[in-house]
């Protein structure tokens, strides 16, 4: 009896696909817009309409499931309002292997700090502290030493 | 004329000696002083790995100078300078007194809205506020 009650309460969710075809279009214009938290807000709301609710989010990624991590943004919560470029180590978290900068989506952070990020980062890869391409494994802050100096 | 901040880095070939990183810091610091603006600091970061080859060369002596001024012409003859040494293989200069004022004015804006909202004695984690709430 209870195996039943589990089966209509999963219904909605192949009504959720069947809804994801004729959606992909319409939707495919306004997935930018549903990145932040309405995305993962509206998946959760999803068995509350018969596939409603649940369409627009399934239909933004039509090929891998949208699995996004909801992590805030690192910025944000340490209160990093400048971002130093002069921090490869820091820098180096949001460069990819080859040495390309990392979509928002995969790091989860906020519009605004990836703007800086972005500048942060083309500034270091000016003055050689990050690569344009290639492993930026291994990229230390510079430390200022105790030379001697006069 | 306002005051302007600006951070300086320059790289120096790996094999230069002491006296001429201080012949070109001297130099530096003698624009400067022309042309009425301060050096706040100066620091050696000494020999780091580049992250690709410049100038053939795949380490360098990183100098990172921070400079005030109200002049930003001066600017343009330090980086002259340092275009003109043999042993400087690359330069940056960012202007940095924008960006400082709009985090202070960012920080600031955020103590005091902090300040306004009252604060909890205790700082409760989610999952345990989520029961609290459920609880009730």
């Amino acid at each position: 009896m209870s195996e039943e009650q589990k089966q209509a309460q999963s219904a909605p969710a192949p009504a959720r696909e069947g809804g994801d075809a004729p959606r992909r279009e319409g939707g495919h214009s306004a997935g930018p817009r549903r990145e932040g938290g309405p995305g993962g807000g509206r998946r959760e709301g999803g068995p509350g309409g018969p596939g409603g609710p649940g369409g627009p989010g399934g239909a933004r990624r039509g090929k891998r499931q949208y699995f996004r991590k909801k992590k805030v943004c690192k910025f944000c919560v340490e209160k990093m309002d400048f971002i130093d470029y002069k921090r490869a180590d820091i820098l180096a978290q949001f460069v990819q292997e080859r040495g390309k900068i990392l979509p928002r989506r995969m790091t989860g952070v906020c519009a605004r700090h990836q703007r800086w990020l972005g500048v942060a980062i083309k500034r270091a890869r000016n003055i050689a502290l990050l690569p344009f391409a290639g492993s930026a494994a291994g990229v230390q802050a510079p430390r200022a030493i105790e030379a001697p100096k006069g | 004329m306002e005051e302007r901040l600006y951070d300086l880095i320059f790289i120096a070939r790996p094999a230069t000696p002491e006296e001429e990183i201080k012949k070109v810091i001297h130099t530096l610091e003698t624009a400067v002083a022309e042309k009425g603006g301060k050096i706040e600091k100066t620091e050696h970061w000494g020999t780091r790995k580049l992250a690709y080859k410049v100038a053939k060369h795949r380490e360098g002596i990183y100098i990172y100078q921070q400079v005030r001024t109200n002049h930003g012409e001066l600017v343009h003859e330090l980086e002259r300078r340092l275009g003109v040494q043999d042993s400087v293989i690359k330069y940056q200069t960012v202007r940095l007194d924008e960006e400082l004022k709009r985090q202070k004015k960012l920080s600031q804006k955020r103590e005091a809205r902090a300040a306004r909202r009252p604060r909890r004695i205790t700082q409760p984690v989610p999952g345990a506020e989520q029961q609290a709430s459920a609880s009730k």
